[in-house]
């Protein structure tokens, strides 16, 4: 019976204290409620690649190198390519199947790797990165006006083995592919055991916002790839040439920004103020009992 | 017994949650976290201040709350359960933090509309070409010639030359796809291609041709007979 009204009591008083403190209560009842709900995992789900992330170096970028080691510890997005049907001329079979892409920047300069398998090196071999230039969205295909959409141009990089070098060029439509009067970009490929590496480069801005895509680390921007197996048949006609190409369709791409820690330091405030109100809770409650 | 005040309102949090990432995505598009965040909000919001209408009931709420908290006269289990809780909320609300500070590595989460609202001037029409054998033959054989390198042979979406396309070539024998529209809508598919689309269907991504550059309407007609019967589909029609 004592114990009893030992706990009656002692529940009497702790009653008394809720009036002041309730709401302080119902906070860390719903902080911790919310904060649970925040741990609900974002649906991850495992796909092939949908961007290549261009990763932040110190020291030199091998820009001109394809076969730098550095590229070999770059992980490479890799993205599936099919035979251009999409309009005339078509081709129904294409060399390249797919693409491996890596891509490092230090901060001015980005260096896009690609890698692709082609049993023979030929003069005409030659492989294409497309962009979107400004805000507004292009169509893959060279930039093609859209019906209900005012579309922009594309900024295309382009490398043919003949002249191992890049062309800077936009489009804006079908037969509208133009080269650049200002030419930024570089390429450099590299042919071994049947597989091309290409290494395109250029600085992550350019003063000519018309015509070049402009790349702001951490910003995604899209990518297209195009690729081109320039083997001569024995009609005397190139295998794959002009829109006679294997294509992909517009992925993701983004340069890495410099690491960002603020968001260590407000964990770290935030933690320190949880502890610190709760600790301030408890003892006004301990208080409100005891008194 | 301590815990009976409480239970209702835990079964209800976990219900909702569970209504909600499970239940609800059965029927319509997965919610976004934060919008599940959102009315887990709510609903917690709405049980404080449920449990806290009347006198008698906001004793019976926070009494417990504040006995657990203070850890007064408690041992062993309790004790345990309330030092983890301790812990727990700094934890909590340090990781709220960071998920919310922290910046995204993630490419942009993408909407796309697959069946976007035709032009006025598509709704409606109906396919001016007899359905006699011979059309749908002659659909088939312009299907196999045209659409086949992407929408397949089988009309599954997967041709030879569909692999690198993103989105993918639609696949007219899932029951998503042609037997939910009207051949008024396909004829304005058809025509007007990727690039027809409006925004909301992302057209500078959709590598369907827009055929009305290459191909009369007559054979667009015949293509849509022989797609939906090689697909073994029915067009959608008014009821
Ligand atoms: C280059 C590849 C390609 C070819 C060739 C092609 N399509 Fe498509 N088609 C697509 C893609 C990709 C989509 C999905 C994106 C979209 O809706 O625009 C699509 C979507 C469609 C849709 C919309 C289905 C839906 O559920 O909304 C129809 C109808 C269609 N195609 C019919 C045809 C017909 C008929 C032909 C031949 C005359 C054809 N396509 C040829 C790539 C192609």
């Amino acid at each position: 019976m004592a114990v009893f009204q030992a706990v009656r009591a002692n529940q009497e008083e702790s009653m008394r204290t809720l009036g002041q403190v309730k709401p302080w209560c119902a906070g860390i009842l719903v902080g911790t409620v919310l904060a649970a709900g925040s741990l609900v995992p974002s649906s991850g789900f495992a796909q092939e690649s949908v961007s290549v992330r261009a990763a932040l170096v110190k020291g030199a970028l091998p820009a001109d190198d394809p076969s730098a080691s550095a590229w070999n510890s770059t992980p490479a997005s890799e993205f599936p390519m099919s035979p251009q049907v999409h309009w005339p001329n078509r081709i129904q079979e294409v060399t390249v199947k797919s693409v491996k892409v890596r891509a490092l920047h230090d901060g001015q300069q980005i260096a896009v790797l690609l890698e692709y398998e082609d049993p023979s090196q030929d003069p005409d071999d030659a492989a294409g990165l497309e962009f979107m230039v400004g805000d507004k969205k292009a169509h893959f295909a060279h930039g093609q006006p859209m019906a209900q959409v005012q579309g922009g141009p594309v900024n295309i990089w382009y490398w043919k083995n003949k002249d191992n070098n890049a062309l800077d060029m936009n489009a804006q439509g079908f037969g509208s592919l133009k080269v650049q009067d200002q030419q930024d970009v570089k390429a450099k490929g590299v042919y071994q055991n049947g597989t091309w590496k290409v290494v395109f480069s250029r600085a992550l801005s350019t003063p000519d916002v018309e015509h070049d895509t402009q790349i702001k680390p951490g910003d995604f921007i899209n990518i297209a790839f195009a690729i081109w197996d320039g083997k001569k048949l024995e009609s005397g006609d190139l295998k794959e040439k002009g829109s006679q190409k294997a294509v992909s369709s517009w992925w993701y791409f983004r340069a890495d920004p410099p690491p960002d820690y603020s968001a260590y330091y407000y964990v770290a405030l935030a933690v320190g103020l949880a502890a610190g109100f709760q600790f301030v809770i408890i003892r006004k409650l301990k208080k409100g009992a005891t008194s | 017994m301590k815990g009976g005040v409480f239970l209702k309102p835990a079964i209800l949090i976990v219900g909702v949650y569970v209504f909600l990432k499970i239940v609800l995505p059965l029927f319509t598009a997965p919610l976004p976290a934060s919008l599940i965040f959102l009315y887990l909000a709510l609903t917690t919001t709405g049980i404080v201040i449920f449990a806290t209408l009347s006198g008698p009931s906001t004793d019976a709420f926070f009494g417990p709350i504040v006995r657990f908290l203070t850890g007064e006269g408690q041992g062993g289990a309790a004790q345990g359960a309330r030092i983890a809780v301790l812990l727990l909320f700094p934890v909590l609300v340090g990781w709220q933090t960071y998920t919310s500070t922290a910046p995204s590595d993630q490419p942009p989460a993408e909407n796309r509309t697959i069946h976007p609202a035709p032009p006025g001037e598509y709704t409606g029409l109906s396919n001016p070409v007899p359905n006699t054998p011979e059309n749908v033959m002659t659909g088939k054989g312009l299907y196999a010639a045209f659409c086949s390198p992407c929408h397949g042979g089988n009309f599954d979406g997967k041709g030879p030359a569909s692999r690198g396309f993103n989105p993918p070539p639609a696949n007219f024998s899932d029951p998503t796809t042609i037997a939910m529209l009207q051949e008024s809508y396909l004829f304005w598919r058809i025509k007007k291609g990727g690039v027809g689309l409006p925004i909301e269907g992302m057209p500078w991504k959709s590598a369907m041709p827009r055929w009305e550059v290459e191909l009369p309407d007559e054979w667009i007609w015949k293509i849509i007979m022989g797609e939906y019967d090689g697909a073994h589909q029915k067009p959608r029609t008014w009821e």
